[in-house]
């Protein structure tokens, strides 16, 4: 029976390569607080990602921009629209919340697609994209809410929550309710998106190693894109209806 | 939802292990069945499937092995795994995403932004200048019509004169070789005419010899 043992080799290294991991962290302590290690890690790289490539794009702009800066100045053009369309007239300070907003997340979830995070070893869980982890969505979530309502208040003052009793006090649970929603549904949408696009591609890997999984791994990289629009937006538009005038 | 599967995946291996009975990897498995804590391994799926996918018991077995058998080092580990796991990294993310924003906002949003904008501005006033020396344009325009048109009014003057002279030229010509013609006409009836006198002085002359001729031929010797 010398089948056993080879099989059982072969087994383990597939279990190695694409074991899934779900809800499994390596641990930091900080003063008797715990952290999740690999999404700190991942979101440092895809930090040290992001200012770097900025940082030799852009340093020395020209006038007739060339490779990396005509990208930037693309990138910030769209989210200059982005934030026009959905905030209005006054989206100038709010252009840096929603471009670091989308680019953080877009190269989060792209970095848990593209780069080939398994490849490093941990001790216990896995590296993966850092909105894979329901910590960082909720905290760009709240990060959201605490936005909209400091637009809204640095907008209209104490007024602002007059919002709440439109177009009728009758409304005012659901319109409290909202405020609830809103992060909920947003750190959701984003976890789940991603965490179920990494759930998928490893068990499609596992189950049939080749060609297979190639058509769901470019749907993931849609999805992730798309998810970091969907994010972007919806943090824009409710900022921009915490400001925007009730008459 | 991931321990249930958990618990699935547990029972279906402790049911496909027993028939090997030579595996050591047994008491592992039966230790897992023994831990009750909460856990969640996709890890078990994958080679659950696997299992459920081969035909052979012996496969099966390899599987209930390969699946057990890198379990006890991380089952200490695994107790406390969680997918909704709140902790320390929920403020920590938050600080570097605003730090990043600063960042970025010191970098890249302000700097080019306003670079952007600066050089909308300069191709604006540019485009605007453009458009204020168009009137300029147009009085240059005009002049030069203008000058177009003198020069097209003297040309034709000048061809008019020119053809005038030449006309007048070639009618002087014409009454010249009019004249001599004439002249010569003139001369030539003169001539003529005096030629026509002097037959018929000489048809006088001789009339009167003629006539005596006539005569005596006529009158036979009166």
């Amino acid at each position: 029976m010398n089948v056993i043992p080879c099989s059982i080799k072969t087994l383990k290294g597939l279990y190695d390569i694409s074991g899934v991991e779900v809800g499994q962290h390596l641990y930091w302590q900080i003063g008797g607080l715990q952290i999740h290690a690999q999404v700190l890690i991942t979101s440092w790289v895809v930090i040290a990602i992001l200012l770097g490539s900025v940082i030799i794009a852009v340093r020395n702009p020209q006038t007739i921009p060339t490779d990396g800066q005509n990208f930037f100045e693309y990138v910030l053009e769209f989210i200059r629209d982005l934030s026009k369309t959905q905030i209005g007239e006054e989206y100038g300070p709010w252009v840096p919340f929603i471009g670091t907003m989308f680019l953080f997340i877009f190269v989060s979830n792209w970095s848990g697609a593209l780069l080939p995070w398994k490849i490093i070893q941990l001790p216990h869980g896995e590296l993966a994209a850092p909105t894979n982890d329901i910590n960082t969505t909720v905290a760009l979530a709240l990060l959201t809410s605490v936005a909209y309502f400091y637009a809204g208040l640095s907008k209209k003052g104490l007024g602002y929550f007059g919002k709440y009793i439109q177009p009728t006090p009758i409304l005012l649970p659901i319109n409290i309710l909202e405020d609830f929603t809103k992060p909920l549904s947003l750190s959701f949408r984003l976890f789940g998106n991603i965490l179920a696009d990494e759930l998928v591609v490893v068990v499609l890997v596992s189950l049939v190693p080749s060609v297979v999984p190639i058509p769901v791994m470019f749907l993931g990289l849609f999805t992730s894109g798309i998810q970091a629009l969907i994010f972007a937006t919806l943090a824009a538009a409710y900022i921009g209806e915490s400001m925007e005038g009730h008459h | 939802m991931s321990s249930t599967v958990m618990a699935s995946s547990r029972q279906l291996l402790s049911r496909i292990a027993p028939p090997s009975t030579r595996t050591p990897a047994l008491p592992v498995v039966a230790r897992i069945d023994r831990d009750k804590t909460r856990r969640s391994s996709g890890g078990v799926l994958t080679h659950l499937a696997t299992a459920l996918s081969s035909r052979s018991a012996a496969i099966a077995a390899a599987a209930a092995m390969a699946a057990a058998s890198p379990l006890p080092a991380l089952a200490e580990q695994m107790e406390k795994a969680a997918l909704f796991d709140f902790n320390l990294t929920l403020p920590v993310i938050a600080a570097e995403f605003l730090l990043l924003m600063v960042a970025l906002d010191k970098i890249y949003f302000t700097p080019l932004g306003k670079f952007m904008d600066e050089r909308d501005a300069a191709i604006r006033a540019k485009l605007s200048d453009v458009k204020d020396t168009s009137g300029e344009v147009k009085e240059l325009e005009e002049k030069g019509a203008a000058v177009m048109k003198a020069a097209r009014a003297e040309i034709s003057a000048a061809l008019n004169q020119m053809k005038k002279e030449t006309s007048a030229e070639l009618e002087q010509k014409l009454a010249e070789g009019r004249k001599r013609v004439e002249a010569e006409l003139a001369e030539a009836l003169q001539n003529l005419e005096k030629q026509k006198e002097e037959t018929i002085k000489a048809l006088d002359s001789q009339i009167a010899a003629l006539s005596d001729e006539i005569v005596k031929k006529v009158l036979p010797s009166a």
